[in-house]
């Protein structure tokens, strides 16, 4: 099968990098082996948070502090404010509804009540403009009973210092009977398929709604709208008082929407989305990628004229450790990153970890180092790439969006 | 500070580890008043850092006839009291051929003269009976080792001491022995849950505290001269063996490996080490790599068995009393009557031994704290059952399927954890079966009974008691449903947030010397939802 272009990886990056290619008439194809780190999206695209430990403001104006080989500098800051309302309109034509700026950071409330800043805000959650005042003086935090992925104590904890009067109370819904019965059942996404159905939504709003007389806001679990676009907002309309979601312990229920929503956009563009299968192998010729074999279509090669690397760090596996090596799995791509594990990490877990920053090399256009030569026509974007801590620095969701439209612009050249 | 000058214990015993909760109950059993101190939680030193080794003896026959013989008999007594904290596994003593054959027989006689059962396996049957045994091996020897849950034995230990009306404080570090001239008559404990000092008054003080003795016998100004000897071990992922593996050779590194739970272990290195690093364990590169090396002669198929852990204890060596420079050792049981050594009255030190005769320690201490007190009564630990052993008006089974409805998993899980006191846990209910970590089938119900009953103050001893965070996530969901439990019943909310902050940061010391494969995939993931998403810090307030 023969297509202009192959996306290796079908997270955020891949998405963004094939939704862009295929606007531009480019015939594509993801090959993603399932979930990825959108799956535990806490409903917020960062764009960079922290520089040095310090709080950013504007993060286009903290990006210079950055080293010059992170990815941003890399880019080009001259071309990074330009990406950055390319990925937003990408988005929003994709479906999304999302706000956000990104010369000035907003703030989202976390599920330990603690304000964080960030870039762009999906419109399930809620943005703060100041991260030292609530504009909410009584809250009442609903939780579903039984349910153990919404930490209730902490919310009202956080909002302690915001002088927050906060009262958890629990709701019990007959819809969920089934689904409790099973110890290991009561996850946010099964009870976001009780929710999707729509015969749930009417009884649970007249009992938030009496639950929280007397408060000013009502803070609820963000387990609504899993394949159901308009749930959230429905919901939103039925309560009486301003709703805050707040994320819930993974998998998140927006990210699994917003990931759907993605990949939609990309299908209908007439994209070719291969889900659950992997890159076993590809054959390289004169410093080409000719074609890419996956574990699901056996003797079947897949070739195009560029291909991009969007595999994700550890955790998707697109790169590996063992016991004496980092490598990656699909091509044997050049490392940056320390062969001695002893140098991969820091003893305390909070501390900046060295492991966070390793990734594929590339030369400057962005294309894989292969036994130290560029691969021509092999691009990298994501998290796969390293020269960040993206922890650290608030930067995963901007780094994946920007490279990949980056090397989706290189493509089109 | 001297609020309780106006009650007096028997007996003041320092250190919840095997040796000190077993003498708390045999004191407690001989009608003694009993305070048991720990500075920390139970079983948090050498106890709940070793293999986990029912050991038939077999391993010390050649080498320390003693010791084998000291070990066996416990083995059965053990099997008797503690069924509940026990698998009885069996195991094997496997030559390899780079091992000498004629090792074997020697191994046996020295078995059979300290009472230790051994059959020789041909090599064919024995890899019928532990598939996961290396093919090469050219023999066999088949002993009575097994498995024993050193958390749940001393937890045991220490609840029936309870029930026999002993108190115990944990989290109450000694900062002092108390003397009236040359006689000891109590304790000043530092409480680190309010942060107060508070001194406690007995008229024998025991000092059972493993390696940290040296410095409590410092304390009272006596000097032990302790050799500590620190000893690795690795963790993996799935249960590869059923049978206890050893080596059939001289005790060397890394020749045991001990199914246990969900897990099994390999262990162990020893190295000596200063005394001023034994609250500083960490397990090096080369102590890791020994180990894989090692352990993959015993099953072939730990090379590719995923690792959750590397942990290392130390060993509470004593070197004769003629000897500071340590080189005659004894790894025997070592018990001080500092009024006859030092001419000190009133205090005591149980040390040395292992784990398997921790009740052993536990009786020599308690007679020889009777005989101070002049009290007259029998041991009788090794013939009553601890709770969650005894068997009497009810099969487990029936016990639990009175108790629980639904739950097959977190049913069997709490029914292995707890034995028969599992019909404490659940109501049945929904609420109560909920599951809390599904690698290692916890249910709400059997964290609250935790909370409750069992001396819980964060989610590291919640983990000890309950084994939450202890499957292959290694903490990576549960902890915070764990916390919210946790928080729920006994804690602020804000303090809630930095136990969460240090369980997982106590979790990564164990995953960082091993952490590739999957196991760095997996602390990413929880570094992104912890830090990432909830925005936890190392300190929240």
């Amino acid at each position: 099968m023969k297509f202009d272009n192959i996306i290796i990886g079908g997270g955020l990056s891949g998405l963004t990098c094939g939704i862009k290619l295929a606007e531009q008439g480019k015939k594509c194809a993801i090959v993603s082996s399932g979930q990825s780190a959108i799956h535990f999206f806490s409903g917020s695209f960062d764009l960079l948070s922290k520089v040095n430990e310090e709080e950013v403001t504007n993060p286009l104006e903290s990006m210079k502090a950055l080293p010059d080989t992170h990815p941003y500098k890399r880019v080009g800051l001259d071309k990074i404010e330009r990406l950055t309302n390319d990925a937003l309109h990408l988005l929003v034509r994709s479906g999304l509804n999302l706000t956000g700026q990104a010369d000035r950071n907003h703030f989202t409330l976390t599920p330990m009540g603690v304000m964080k800043p960030t870039w762009l805000t999906l419109s399930d959650f809620t943005s703060f403009d100041n991260k030292d005042s609530f504009p909410w003086k009584k809250a009442v935090i609903l939780n579903f009973s039984g349910f153990l992925d919404f930490h209730t104590l902490f919310i009202k904890d956080g909002l302690k210092k915001f002088d927050v009067q906060a009262q958890i109370k629990n709701v019990s819904m007959k819809q969920f009977e089934a689904i409790r019965k099973n110890p290991s059942e009561m996850r946010s996404t099964n009870i976001a398929k009780e929710f999707d159905k729509e015969n749930a939504i009417d009884e649970f709003a007249q009992k938030a709604n009496v639950l929280s007389d007397g408060f000013d806001v009502v803070i609820l679990p963000a387990v609504f709208g899993l394949f159901n676009k308009t749930i959230a907002d429905k919901l939103k309309e039925k309560i009486e008082k301003p709703v805050l979601l707040l994320p819930a312990i993974p998998p998140s229920v927006p990210g699994i929407r917003t990931q759907i929503t993605l990949r939609e956009r990309f299908q209908e563009l007439g994209g070719t989305y291969l889900l659950g299968d992997n890159v076993e192998e590809g054959v390289f010729e004169n410093g080409r990628l000719l074609e890419i074999r996956t574990n699901n279509h056996g003797d079947i090669k897949f070739e195009a004229d560029q291909f991009i690397l969007a595999s994700g760090s550890f955790y998707s596996k697109g790169i590996v450790a063992t016991h004496d090596k980092l490598y990656e799995p699909i091509f044997g791509l050049d490392i940056e990153g320390d062969s001695d594990r002893e140098k991969w990490f820091d003893e305390k877990i909070f501390n900046d970890q060295a492991f966070m920053r390793y990734g594929v090399k590339t030369d400057q256009n962005f294309r894989a180092m292969m036994n130290g030569e560029p691969v021509e026509n092999l691009y990298v974007a994501g998290s796969v790439l390293g020269g960040a801590n993206p922890l650290k620095e608030g930067s995963g969701a901007g780094i994946s969006l920007l490279t990949s439209l980056h090397a989706a612009e290189q493509i089109l050249k | 500070m001297n609020k309780n000058r106006s009650k007096e214990y028997d007996v003041i015993i320092i250190g919840g580890g095997a040796t000190g909760a077993g003498t708390a109950r045999d004191c407690a059993m001989r009608g003694l008043s009993v305070l048991l101190v720990e500075r920390h939680d139970f079983a948090t030193g050498a106890t709940g850092r070793n293999h986990g080794l029912l050991h038939s003896g077999a391993r010390y026959a050649v080498t320390d006839h003693e010791s084998a013989a000291e070990c066996i008999e416990e083995n059965m007594i053990l099997r008797k009291i503690a069924n509940h904290c026990i698998e009885e596994n069996n195991g094997l003593f496997l030559t390899l051929p780079e091992d000498d054959i004629a090792f074997q027989s020697q191994f046996v006689d020295a078995c059979s003269s300290a009472g230790i059962s051994t059959e020789i396996i041909d090599p064919k049957l024995a890899l019928r009976m532990e598939p996961s045994a290396n093919p090469d091996i050219i023999g066999a020897v088949k002993v009575p080792d097994g498995s024993v849950d050193p958390f749940r034995l001393t937890m045991s230990n220490a609840l029936d001491a309870k029930l026999h009306g002993a108190e115990i404080l944990t989290q109450h570090e000694v900062i002092d022995i108390l003397k009236d001239q040359d006689r000891v008559n109590g304790v000043e404990l530092f409480d680190h849950a309010k942060k107060e000092k508070v001194k406690y008054y007995g008229k024998i003080v025991c000092n059972a505290a493993g390696i940290w003795g040296h410095n409590i016998a410092k304390f009272a100004g006596v000097n032990i001269n302790m050799f500590p000897a620190k000893g690795s071990l690795l963790i993996f992922g799935h249960r590869v063996n059923k049978m206890v593996l050893n080596r059939c050779r001289k005790p060397a590194n890394a020749d045991i490996l001990v199914p246990g739970d969900t897990i099994c272990l390999i262990g162990t290195t020893s190295e000596r080490i200063p005394i001023e690093e034994i609250d500083n364990m960490y397990v090096s590169k080369d102590d890791v790599d020994v180990l894989i090396r090692e352990g993959v002669k015993l099953s072939p198929s730990l090379a590719t068995t995923r690792i959750l852990r590397a942990y290392a204890g130390v060993r509470p060596l004593v070197a004769a009393d003629n000897d500071p420079s340590g080189r005659s050792i004894s790894r025997g049981i070592v018990l001080m009557d500092h009024k006859e050594r030092d001419g000190l009255e009133g205090f005591i030190t149980i040390t040395g031994g292992k784990l398997m005769t921790y009740r052993l320690m536990a009786e020599e201490a308690t007679d020889l704290i009777c005989k101070k007190l002049d009290v007259d009564k029998k041991c009788e630990t090794a013939n009553i059952p601890l709770p969650g052993s005894d068997k009497s008006d009810e099969t487990l089974n029936n016990v639990s399927q009175k108790v629980y409805s639904v739950n097959g998993i977190t049913q069997k899980s709490a029914k292995d954890r707890h034995g028969s006191l599992a019909h404490k846990i659940a109501k049945g209910d929904e609420n109560e079966d909920s599951m809390v970590c599904e690698c290692e089938g916890v249910s709400i119900g059997e964290v609250k009974y935790a909370i409750n009953e069992l001396h819980v103050n964060n989610l590291i001893d919640l983990r000890r008691r309950t084994r939450v965070g202890m499957g292959t996530c290694q903490g990576e969901l549960c902890a915070c449903r764990a916390a919210g439990l946790l928080c729920e019943s006994m804690e602020e909310a804000g303090k809630a947030k930095d136990d969460l902050a240090n369980f997982l940061q106590e979790r990564w010391k164990g995953m960082s010397p091993i952490a590739w494969g999957e196991t760095i995939n997996e602390i990413q993931f929880t570094s992104w939802i912890y830090e990432g998403i909830y925005g936890l810090k190392p300190d929240n307030n």
